[in-house]
């Protein structure tokens, strides 16, 4: 929201530099963004009035203009079509200075010297967002009885500094001058003076004759309506557009500018309707089945029935707390007009709003709540303006339907408390004279406590802790020591499982593998590139930034191949990946969360094999004191069907592991060979055995025997393996493949693995009595289970 | 006799006077000192001599074999070191050629920053507490205070799954969830992931991170509050680093405050990276509401506490320097490994 600085000081004396006021404000609770002078470089412009046009002697498109600054006449030069004789305009004497900061001086225009210039809107620096095109093309014309000589500096309000303050949603009744000035006040410990209404002892009850109102929807919680006959629309006195422009509101005319002028002031949105558009005496405030309305710009809106209208009993003649109708605008015409100042409830407005997509000043203040004590302040001080400036008179009498008037809430605060709570050490004085700084009314009892009435404009107090926050901003936030806990010792610390996750990462990270992020969203298009769209089991969202990101993922593997396929197209030659996160899958019973899962996943492309990925994933098993997991083939449709498998600890499925699908390759645009692995992170957790038992150093020697097993090729090694650990017993120490052949030596479809096998006993040394029947048994099973033989 | 040793050791000394390599020299030892070497040879004839003649002979003749052998020994160190010498002129190598490849990845700068948020409040007896990231909109919103027609919860800000669950906004949840399961004191950060309909630009994303932190306790105060963050902030940013608490407004906490720390790129005199002001604003903090305490079945009339919570991906980002959000989330090799 803007401030005007200027404005805010005709209600408190401000004596301290901006910026430091700013901090104030800041430190208080009012968040101020920027402070802006309107226009720096301005001066010397001063307001003249052009006595006399004549056709320049020596130019079509010049004009030579005699102008009366006050203190004597000047000849200006000027090629400007707006001006005209009698006009009052801004004029850079020689010396002035312009708004993107250009010197004026005396120059000579084809033979006739100009001693200055007159200004556009653009040369005063004024906003240029509030002008039209047209008025910007031209010189800036201003009030006839504008006085003359004036520097405009001072007249336009050049030198005011504008406050963007950023308002928090609790603090509804700081959306105004007023509202500011009064945080200012208490943040200052200054006095805040008093604005004038219309207080006219009114004795006739005039209004009673022309309208009645009627309220059938709660939504609207007061309605005052004040008439008042128009003597003539046309444009506000300079000191009501300057205020306007400095908060951002552009000047229409006497009676639109002061409801604007109230709204900004006050906080209060107004509205002003031609009486007799309304085509009726009544005004109604309630829902309607209409279908349409066109709004004040001119715009046709559609409307429904949960949205509250002003009508005229029949038509709705404006959007309740939005917008006005078209249809009972002020024209030049308009010769009565009904002043609306009316509350209407937050929800009611905001739901309006944005159903149209229609966001008003007016809007905006009642979705935050405005305070129904002001409406009848508002609409007596709209009334005094107009009566004031001459643009209305008064037609005596007032409506003000409120049904339900609100009553003061009323605390109480324990000094004690609030010191302890806040951690400060304040009298009870003190509080209370923080509190009637902020407008509370205080009355102090005995046991100290204070009793509190909250003004009706703090519509966010509720209880205690809000008035420790009003007692902590005005002691200042910084002021409160800064202390260290006391309380019982917390040990805190890492469970097991987050120093597992930590744990893992680092094994990874010790092996090339780089941590990556990717967002939980992926799509039904995705997934089916993927080999898996699974429909039943999807977490969908109901409002997703389009289709792209409408899915939670259910799997890791599909963001690991985005990232390999990103890397790859930017010539990235090879890289390895990891990461741990959630994977969703919709739950069974419906009154349940989806289920989430952690995974861990693993990819690699350019250098790697899927031997180089099992090899990595075997270090994390040992390094999870897992030893002997299986890997038998078989995996998701993602996979490479010769070249996947699954990965298990005894009977517990820990993931799969293998090379992406040549189809899935081709669908995210991946290098041929990509290897993934995806393990979940809870089976794998579970899995492990992480106490570490010494064995003693071996003390008698090992003895080591080679055995080659030519079998047919597509018996998997691991059964291989399997045998020979089931027939050795526990003398066998380690088993090691070293050799893999195919080839010319063995005869078609066969292989040979080379078994490095170690044996040794704890005990005694072996010798050929011990480990020979061992090998035969072997041999004896390798053979008759898998018809495999040894190549001697 | 006597002449015949000593005419030995003069030929021995000649000998080994011009050995130049181990070998030569240990052909030496043997060809006067070995088994049939001519000293040892010589020596065997002692027999022969008269009983005065051969401890005179004998004294000469083991002086004269340890002149040798000293002689030998002398030699052979000498040999040892020249061949030493010549072997390491010979192994010379250019110490400036690259060293051999090691491969190692690094973690993610998210990781690495949230990493080091986490030690610190795990120093002060934190515990670290997750969550869902898909959680019903009472954990969310209700128990939070925030009320029932806050924008918040319009499809506008926050995914929805179903009419009571979405993808949570904050990682306040946990909160509710611990303190419904836990007795105080309690003293917990949550870090994790959230969402909010954001479009994706360079500095928001729809997917992002935050960790709240949560202490209660009886008799935790404001001061508390400030003092627990100053603490945190100096140890992220610095010794130096100041901090500055502004009132502001959250529904789950009152009072309520938003930290700012001086900037750690320009030390609070103004730069880019604080737009001039000196200041960075890093998270929002408070008192926790009344309303909270209670929908957690906590009493706010014995127990108080505070909360807080930070955007980890603006730390990550500011603490680094990065200049687009997007390249978090990205995975660029050329970007995850200048993390190391």
């Amino acid at each position: 929201m803007l401030v005007s600085l200027n404005w805010l000081k005709e209600y408190v004396d401000i004596n301290i530099a901006p910026y430091d006021f700013g901090e104030v404000l800041t430190m208080s609770g009012t968040k101020v963004e920027t402070l802006t002078v309107v226009s720096e470089n301005v001066s010397n412009i001063l307001t003249g009035k052009i006595l006399k046009i004549e056709q320049h002697p020596n130019a079509d498109k010049l004009v030579v203009c005699t102008v009366d600054i006050g203190t004597d006449e000047r000849i200006i030069v000027t090629a400007a079509k707006n001006v005209f004789e009698g006009a009052v305009v801004p004029v850079a004497v020689d010396g002035a200075v312009t708004a993107n900061g250009t010197e004026i001086g005396t120059s000579d225009f084809r033979g006739v010297l100009s001693y200055g210039m007159f200004c556009s809107i653009e040369e005063l620096g004024m906003n240029a967002d509030l002008f039209s095109k047209e008025i910007m093309e031209g010189i800036y014309i201003l009030p006839a009885n504008t006085p003359l000589g004036m520097d405009v500096r001072k007249l336009l309000w050049l030198d005011d500094v504008i406050i963007d303050v950023e308002l928090t949603a609790n603090r509804s009744d700081c959306q105004s001058i007023v509202g500011i000035a009064k945080e200012s006040a208490a943040a200052l410990d200054l006095p805040i003076r008093d604005f004038k209404i219309y207080t006219k002892d009114e004795k006739r009850n005039d209004i009673s004759n022309y309208l009645a109102v009627k309220v059938e929807n709660e939504a609207c919680s007061r309605y005052v309506a004040k008439l008042l006959k128009v003597k003539k629309v046309e444009p506000s006195p300079l000191w009501i557009q300057v205020k306007l422009m400095n908060s951002g509101v552009r000047p229409i005319n006497n009676i639109v500018d002061v409801t604007n002028y109230v709204m900004l002031e006050l906080g209060q949105p107004l509205h002003a309707f031609d009486y007799e558009s309304l085509k009726s005496k009544e005004i109604v405030v309630k829902t309607t089945n209409d279908k349409k309305i066109i709004t004040l710009d001119n715009k046709e809106r559609n409307i429904n029935d949960s949205m509250l209208m002003i009508t005229n009993g029949s038509i709705p003649v404006a959007i309740a707390g939005v917008m006005g109708g078209e249809n009972s605008e002020i024209t030049d015409n308009t010769s009565v007009i009904v002043l609306e100042s009316a509350c209407f409830y937050k929800n009611s407005v905001r739901l309006t709003s944005k159903q149209l997509g229609l966001r008003t000043e007016a809007s905006s203040r009642f979705e935050k709540g405005v305070d129904p004590e002001l409406a009848n302040i508002a609409a007596l001080r709209a009334t005094y303006l107009l009566e004031e400036i001459g643009a209305c008179e008064v037609i005596e009498g007032i409506i003000d339907v409120y049904p339900q008037p609100v009553s003061p809430k009323k605390l109480s605060l324990d000094i004690d408390w609030v010191n302890a709570f806040i951690g400060i050490s304040v009298s009870e004085d003190a509080v209370a004279n923080m509190l009637k700084r902020l407008f509370f009314t205080v009355k102090s009892c005995a046991s100290g406590k204070l009793e509190i009435e909250v003004p009706s404009f703090r519509q966010d107090i509720e209880g205690k802790q809000d008035l420790a926050e009003e007692v902590a901003r005005m002691f200042g936030y910084d002021n409160i020591p800064s202390t260290i806990m006391g309380g019982e010792t917390m040990i805190g610390g890492k469970t097991p499982i987050q120093k597992y996750e930590d744990a893992i990462k680092n094994i990874l990270v010790g092996q090339g593998y780089y941590e990556t992020l990717t967002t939980s969203f992926t799509s039904e298009k995705r997934l089916i590139a993927l080999n898996s769209y699974f429909k039943d089991t999807l977490v969908r969202l109901v409002n997703p930034l389009g289709e792209e990101n409408s899915i939670m993922r259910h799997t890791l593997i599909g963001h690991q191949l985005e990232v390999i396929s990103l890397n790859y197209n930017r010539k990235n030659p090879s890289g390895r990946f990891f990461e741990l996160a959630n994977t969703y899958h919709k739950s069974e019973a419906p009154d349940e969360l989806p289920r989430e899962e952690k995974m861990l996943v693993i990819s690699t492309y350019g250098s790697d094999d899927y031997f180089e990925l099992k090899g990595m994933v075997e270090l994390l098993l040992t390094h999870s004191g897992i030893n002997h997991p299986t890997f038998s083939a078989g995996g998701s449709d993602f996979l490479h069907p010769g070249r996947k498998s699954v990965v298990y600890v005894d009977d517990v499925r820990l993931g799969e592991i293998g090379e992406i699908h040549p189809s899935v390759v081709k669908n995210y645009d991946l290098p041929k060979r990509c290897y993934v692995c995806e393990l979940s992170f809870k089976a794998l957790y579970e899995s492990c055995v992480t106490d570490i038992k010494f064995i003693d150093l071996p003390k008698f020697p090992a003895s080591n025997r080679d055995l080659a097993i030519q079998l047919k090729a597509d018996i998997p090694a691991s059964s291989v393996e399997t045998i020979i650990r089931k027939n050795s017993g526990d003398i066998l120490e380690s088993i090691e493949l070293f050799d893999v052949y195919t080839g010319e030596q063995i005869p078609e479809n066969f292989k040979s693995l080379a078994y490095a096998l170690n044996f040794r006993h704890h005990e005694r040394t072996l010798n050929d009595d011990d480990i020979n029947p061992v090998i035969e048994k072997i041999l004896e099973e390798l053979n008759s289970s898998l018809d495999a033989q040894i190549r001697e | 006799m006597e002449l015949e040793i000593k005419l030995i050791r003069d030929h021995c000394l000649a000998d080994l006077n011009e050995v130049e390599e181990l070998k030569a020299l240990d052909n030496v030892r043997i060809k006067y000192l070995g088994k049939k070497g001519t000293l040892t040879i010589a020596l065997k004839g002692m027999g022969k001599l008269s009983s005065e003649e051969r401890p005179i002979i004998g004294k000469l003749a083991n002086e004269i074999r340890e002149e040798i052998e000293q002689n030998i020994t002398q030699q052979k160190q000498a040999l040892e070191q020249k061949e030493m010498e010549a072997q390491i002129r010979e192994e010379v190598i250019d110490v400036s050629l690259p060293g051999k490849k090691h491969l190692s990845g690094n973690l993610h700068p998210l990781t690495t920053t949230v990493n080091e948020l986490k030690e610190i409040f795990l120093g002060m007896g934190f515990t670290i507490e997750e969550g869902p990231e898909i959680e019903w909109t009472k954990y969310n919103f209700d128990y939070l205070n925030v009320p029932k027609e806050h924008s918040a919860r319009d499809l506008q800000d926050t995914f929805y799954y179903k009419d009571d669950i979405v993808l949570r906004t904050q990682t306040s949840p946990v909160q509710v969830r611990v303190m419904q399961e836990r007795k105080p004191p309690l003293r917990m950060i949550s870090p994790g992931r959230v969402y909010r309909t954001d479009e994706v630009d360079a500095t928001h994303s729809p997917v992002f991170h935050q960790m709240e932190g949560l202490v209660i306790d009886k008799g935790i105060t404001m001061g508390d509050l400030k003092g627990t963050l100053d603490l945190f902030a100096k140890k992220l940013f610095g010794e130096q680093t100041k901090t500055k608490f502004r009132p502001h407004q959250f529904y789950f906490t009152e009072p309520s405050a938003e930290m700012d720390v001086t900037c750690f790129k320009c030390g609070g005199v103004g730069c880019k990276v604080c737009s001039n002001t000196g200041w960075i604003e890093v998270l929002g903090c408070g008192m926790v509401h009344p309303n909270v305490l209670k929908a957690c079945g906590i009493d706010p009339d014995v127990y108080s506490g505070f909360a807080f919570g930070l955007g980890l991906d603006r730390i990550a980002i500011t603490k680094y320097g990065i200049t687009d959000l997007r390249l978090l989330f990205e995975n660029d090799l050329r970007f995850l490994s200048q993390f190391k």
